[in-house]
């Protein structure tokens, strides 16, 4: 795989539940870091970005939630099917000991893959996942195998009650942990840029914006602040690359560029 | 004593001859300042029109073998908003701003240029050459001597004060006739040239072509020969500043658009190639190149290979 856009087969399909699937690919050449992103064309549809949820003996791991037009065309693609990939790009995520995980909905993909790299390693981590409720998790089974694992959900289907950003503290005092890997919805993402910053840890977090090219030119998912392309030097940003980021939970930009204001 | 790269365009002082061109990373002033910051000497906006556009869907933009391929669109957030990220440039950054802009009509581009007119620019760009809205838009106006003349009076008028180039296309009848025609009627300067074709890349898996807008213009080293030939028929017969752009990727190539004629020189596929380094190193290159043969200034070879 590569810049070049070329398509390549879904392998297979495995199905979280209706809104939610995996699809696999193989003929990956190149080491893929976790965090970082495929552009998947769906022709005559789209073409959009996607993390990585996993790569294990040769073959990649792309999981898709029905959210737009988009991703809902997707839920109809099949084994057989020839998908347009291209990448992978951006940074990713480096690993770490004595980390802990936290993820929000489909922003644990990234974290899914990283923790099985994590996992390999033999390093020690933890993982905090939460969701709107138990079929917006993905991975549940998977993370509670690997690593102490704390779920949050709105409607208490699965762990607690609540919202993860109220356990984030506890865990890292309880469990001495030194770094933060972090995914999913933006307000989230602040809160833990905050308690990060408070406990003073480094983190490395998974940011999204809308995203063209995929090569760093466009400009179209460059954030305010610092000019830095979420394609490019991103999605995963580090602690210091983050802050100097001034529009976080205020503004992203649409497919014409314009600023509008970020619901989280 | 050293040699100096510094230039001179219109009546403004600029630190390099390097421009980033239309339609990369030309959307908002952080981004542009990261450019300046990077060795330009100018950055040109994301072409806008007045009221906002959404662009084609994607994907946009692929590279291949030895260029990109891209149909963005035109997507922009409209003339207000760049306006914006024009102003906030401004008080970031000592470089110069240039102003790409575009529309339906003649009248349009005329109304965009007044409200470009308003964040004070350096030089307002005329894009009359975007091959990648021509099922909306049409034939590009950059084909036709009359609508150019049009554009370049209505716009010349519309700006003011700010200085106006019209960015040229290879794809009309003659382009030393077009560049009089640009001079006749009041541009201040000419950029050349806009991307190539429209081509086309089809995937063999699905059979299809591969843009969602099927068809879009050719950047990068591909065209860069074509590029630097439009340059020297320009240069050699217009007294007006170009802005050479196509295909620079090296020193080498900036050498040849300023021995071509060219005043300043314009980046944009380069940064996919090269990453933001590429305004530094051709700016290091380009001192290198005058350091060993003793030159002064770059105004020494401008033109050379016409004599």
């Amino acid at each position: 795989m590569s810049d070049k856009m070329k398509t390549y087969p879904v392998v297979d399909v495995k199905t979280h539940h209706p809104d939610m699937k995996s699809f696999y690919f193989t003929q990956i050449e190149e080491q893929i870091h976790p965090g970082q992103f495929f552009n998947l064309w769906l022709p005559g549809v789209d073409e959009k970005p996607f993390s990585v949820s996993d790569v294990y003996q040769g073959i990649m791991e792309i999981t898709i939630k029905a959210v737009g037009p988009f991703t809902r065309a997707f839920m109809n693609v099949k084994r057989g099917d020839l998908i347009g990939i291209r990448g992978p790009f951006g940074q990713g995520f480096t690993l770490h000991q004595h980390s802990l995980l936290i993820g929000g909905g489909m922003g644990i993909v990234p974290l899914h893959y990283l923790a099985r790299l994590l996992r390999a390693k033999g390093f020690h981590f933890e993982v905090i996942l939460g969701g709107r409720s138990e079929k917006d998790i993905p991975f549940v089974t998977e993370f509670s195998e690997w690593a102490p694992t704390t779920f949050v959900t709105e409607d208490g289907s699965i762990g607690y009650q609540g919202l993860v950003t109220q356990f984030i503290k506890e865990i890292i005092y309880r469990s001495k942990l030194s770094h933060i890997y972090s995914s999913g919805p933006e307000g989230m993402l602040i809160r833990v840029m905050e308690e990060a910053a408070g406990n003073g840890l480094d983190y490395e977090i998974s940011f999204e914006r809308y995203m063209k090219c995929g090569i760093g030119i466009c400009g179209q998912c460059v954030v305010d602040g610092s000019g830095i392309r979420l394609c490019k030097e991103g999605p995963v940003l580090n602690r210091d690359e983050a802050e100097n980021v001034t529009e976080w939970g205020m503004t992203h930009r649409n497919a014409a560029g314009k600023r509008e204001n970020k619901l989280s | 004593m050293k040699p100096d790269i510094s230039v001179t365009f219109l009546t403004k002082k600029m630190s390099s001859p390097l421009v980033l061109a239309s339609g990369v990373l030309g959307l908002t002033a952080d981004s542009m300042k990261r450019v300046l910051d990077a060795g330009a000497g100018a950055v040109t906006t994301k072409s806008f029109s007045m009221e906002a556009r959404k662009g084609h869907p994607c994907p946009t933009i692929l590279p291949f073998e030895n260029g990109l391929l891209n149909a963005v669109g035109l997507s922009n957030p409209g003339a207000e908003e760049m306006n914006k990220e024009i102003s906030k440039l401004r008080n970031l950054s000592k470089g110069l701003i240039f102003a790409s802009i575009f529309g339906k009509t003649p009248e349009e581009f005329g109304r965009t240029a007044a409200l470009a007119a308003e964040s004070e620019p350096d030089l307002i760009e005329v894009n009359v050459s975007c091959p990648n809205v021509e099922s909306e838009f049409g034939t590009p106006f950059g084909a036709s001597f009359r609508d150019v003349e049009a554009i370049t009076k209505i716009v010349k008028h519309a700006a003011g004060a700010v200085p106006v180039s019209i960015k040229l296309t290879v794809h009309c009848q003659s382009l030393s006739k077009m560049a009089h025609v640009c001079e006749e009627s009041g541009a201040d300067a000419i950029t050349a040239i806009n991307t190539v074709g429209p081509g086309m890349l089809i995937d063999t898996g699905v059979m299809k072509p591969v843009l969602a807008n099927k068809v879009g213009g050719v950047s990068g080293p591909a065209i860069f020969p074509i590029a630097l030939k439009a340059v020297w028929e320009i240069a050699g017969t217009v007294k007006l500043p170009v802005i050479a752009t196509g295909g620079v990727t090296t020193t080498d190539d900036a050498l040849q658009m300023i021995m071509a004629g060219a005043s300043l020189v314009s980046i944009g596929s380069a940064v996919y190639y090269k990453d933001l380094d590429v305004f530094s190193n051709i700016n290091a290159g380009l001192l290198d190149w005058m350091t060993e043969r003793k030159m002064k200034n770059l105004q020494e070879i401008r033109g050379k290979a016409h004599e």
